[in-house]
């Protein structure tokens, strides 16, 4: 701005000139012609007047053009900074005006965009809450339906249990009634060559009747079996082996007197074949199996020792883990290897302690603790026995508690020291001999064979006829002559049917009744025989009593005796499994009795 | 036929022989041969050996010994075998009597006796 007007701020020298110059010139030639007009006298002041008169005009002429030449500078200056300064109002109205009305295009805009966004989330969470509702119901039916087929699936699951354990338990049956029509056999036939066949019969069946133990017991089903009497530590191992095939290369070394307690020898003995059974399948087939017993506080050890395949340490864990029994699912099932799976549940049911180790001989050791809660002192073994007053039995007794001290003085104490369980209290001490007669043996069986019944010792009479008629030996078992002359109740033997029982009596009387003129029975006459025959209808009324008696209480005994059969020695507590088999028994009696009808 | 009794052992036969079914081809045991204890029972011993060194304290038939052990007699002559085999049993027959068992007349009743059977 001031640029422009630098130039012109001062009039220049050519606009301000001519006027002075032209005023000069004028006054010069007015000077100079008064000065020739006026006296020549006059001329000279004339002249010096006018001249200073025509300076002083000239002067003023040029300054009063200067100053209209400023004046009219200034003024145009005035001119353009008022009209730059109505420009610069002008623009500045204008760009307030642009911006108001930028302003304004951006809140339209702004509240355009927000009602957008507003509508879009809107309209989003709209479709979002659509879509999880959608969700939610489609979860909730696959939730149900899930839910569904896992009902499903366990009540199937829990079916196919319990058909498996049906099964099981009437494999078990099956093989349980097998070995004993083998042992009938084994028993009735003399070849050696048939006896060999049925032995291989007999280890055949006991090793199906081994898996369906386990199969049962896998299926949480009951052990095969129960077991009236507390069974020796001998039997159990025996029993044991007698499951396995390779039981030939078992060694057993015992010489403990402890007996398991009859409820818990069936779980002994299976976990105990499942272990031998493991020790012999891992070992070289020629390779032996070494069975030691020892006695502790605690209990008794059984160590199964073999020099077969040594288990390393992963294997010895998985195998502690199985035998703990504390997967009780059946998700561990491990395709093949059920052993250890069900040596952990009996483990678990049984408190037996198992543990593995290497063995000093090359293999793997087992070492099973039989706790002391399962084990009976051998004393109790036949107190059962003891508990009936039998009078013939205990009219048998003295023979054999005379004749054995009559030979020998020493042998009585070594009996007694070596088989405790050997019942002295009932012998009385009469020294009455009757060795030619061969009921002598009978009480004696009960410390020869220890694993023998306390019925057995009744049974006396069929033994003596087994012993010279041995085409009857097979029906010795269930022989009750002596039983029906007890004067508490007569006693079925378990498993066996009350009619079979009466049969049995019946045959005796028949046969009691036969000896005064058969010339073969009478050449044997022995006191079991005779005392057999005596009183034998006033039994008969005792048994028909006791047999309305049983069938009144056979309801709620049925699952009392499943508690506790090994503290009730009378047969009042029917074994479930017996039942079927009593009720079924397809022998109908002949005579009517009670007994016989309560069980056709 | 038979049914699972509560007298039953878990003991199979196989199992007290050692899965022998027969007893050795020179074996002296018959059914009435008598059989004399030359030891007493010791500990650790099986126990039916046990049981017929005490039965056999003084002599006892074989099949008298089978019917107390309440074995088939081929079982229990093979348990006496072993027995035998050991040196703690010795084995007789009986003497046979001096007259008599060939007496016709007494044969001919014992065969009628039979037949009336």
């Amino acid at each position: 701005m001031t640029a422009p007007h630098a130039s012109g701020e001062r009039p220049t020298a050519r606009t301000v000139a001519p006027a002075p110059l032209i005023t000069a010139a004028l006054a010069a030639l007015a000077v100079a012609g008064a000065v020739a007009l006026a006296p020549a006298s006059d001329r000279v002041p004339l002249g010096l007047g006018a001249g200073a008169g025509a300076v002083l005009l000239c002067v003023a002429v040029a300054v009063a053009a200067h100053a209209f030449g400023t004046a009219r500078i200034a003024r145009r200056r005035l001119e353009a900074v008022s009209q730059d300064a109505g420009r610069l109002l002008q623009d500045r109205v204008r760009q307030s005006a642009q911006f108001d009305q930028e302003r304004v295009r951006l809140t339209e805009e702004l509240t355009h965009e927000r009602a957008r966004a507003d509508a879009e989330i809107a309209q989003e969470r709209a479709r979002l809450s659509a879509e999880f509702e959608q969700e939610r119901a489609r979860l909730t039916a696959e939730n149900a339906r899930l839910a569904e087929r896992a009902r499903k699936a366990d009540h199937e699951r829990a079916a196919a249990v319990s058909a498996t354990a049906n099964a099981a338990g009437r494999m078990q049956a099956l093989a349980t009634g097998m070995l004993a029509d083998l042992r009938a056999m084994e028993e009735r036939h003399e070849d050696e060559d048939v006896l060999a066949d049925l032995l291989h019969l007999d280890h055949r069946t006991a090793q199906a009747g081994r898996l369906a133990d386990s199969i049962a017991v896998l299926a949480g089903a009951r052990s095969g079996r129960r077991w009236a009497r507390p069974i020796s530590m001998e039997s159990i191992l025996r029993g044991a082996m007698g499951r396995i095939s390779g039981y030939q290369r078992v060694r057993v070394h015992s010489a403990s007197e402890a007996a398991v307690a009859g409820h818990a020898a069936e779980g002994v003995m299976h976990a105990l074949a499942e272990l031998l059974d493991n020790a012999a399948n891992f070992s070289p087939p020629t390779a032996e199996v070494h069975v030691y017993v020892e006695e502790v506080p605690a209990g008794v050890i059984v160590s199964v020792e073999d020099s077969g395949l040594v288990m390393g340490e992963v294997q010895l864990r998985r195998a502690e883990r199985a035998v703990t029994g504390d997967d009780t699912g059946l998700g561990g099932l491990g395709g093949t290897r059920l052993g250890l799976t069900v040596v952990g549940r009996l483990a678990r049911k049984y408190g037996l302690k198992i543990s593995f180790r290497p063995s000093a001989r090359g293999g793997t050791g087992v070492l099973v603790l039989v706790p002391q809660d399962i084990l009976v002192s051998e004393q109790h073994t036949a107190r059962p026995e003891d508990a009936l007053p039998l009078p013939e039995t205990a009219a048998e007794r003295p023979a054999p508690a005379a004749t054995v001290p009559s030979r020998s003085g020493d042998r009585p104490e070594h009996a007694a020291d070596d088989r405790p369980e050997q019942p002295d209290a009932d012998r009385p001490e009469q020294p009455v001999d009757h060795r030619p007669e061969p009921v002598d043996e009978h009480p004696q069986r009960s410390y020869e064979t220890p694993h023998s019944t306390p019925d057995q010792a009744p049974g006396a009479g069929p033994d003596e006829v087994r012993a010279h008629d041995p085409h009857r030996a097979h029906h010795e078992p269930g022989n009750h002559e002596p039983d029906a002359l007890s004067p508490v109740l007569p006693k079925r033997r378990r498993g066996r049917a009350l009619a079979e029982a009466e049969r049995d009596r019946e045959r005796a009387r028949a046969r009691a009744a036969d000896s005064a003129e058969s010339p073969i029975h009478g050449a044997i006459p022995g006191p079991g025989a005779d005392s057999t025959a005596v009183p034998l209808d006033d039994p008969l009324a005792r048994a028909a009593r006791f047999s309305s008696f049983r069938r009144a209480v056979r309801g709620s005994l049925s699952d009392l005796g499943e508690s506790s059969p090994a503290e009730n020695p009378a047969p009042l507590t029917p074994e479930p499994s017996d039942e079927p088999s009593v009720l079924s028994h397809p022998h109908p009696h002949p005579h009517p009795d009670p007994e016989g009808n309560s069980t056709s | 036929m038979s049914r699972p009794g509560r007298d039953d052992s878990p003991d199979r036969l196989y199992t007290l022989t050692g899965g022998r079914a027969r007893s050795a081809p020179d074996s002296p045991f018959d059914l009435v041969t008598l059989v004399v204890a030359e030891c007493d029972p010791v500990p650790g011993m099986q126990s039916e050996h046990a049981a017929i060194l005490r039965l056999t304290q003084r002599p006892t038939a074989v099949v008298e010994l089978a019917a107390e052990l309440r074995l088939p007699v081929s079982i229990t002559k093979i348990l006496l075998s072993d027995l035998l085999a050991a040196g703690r049993i010795s084995a007789r027959h009986p003497k046979k009597p001096a007259s008599g068992v060939h007496d016709p007349d007494v044969l001919a009743q014992v065969l009628v006796g039979l037949r009336n059977l």
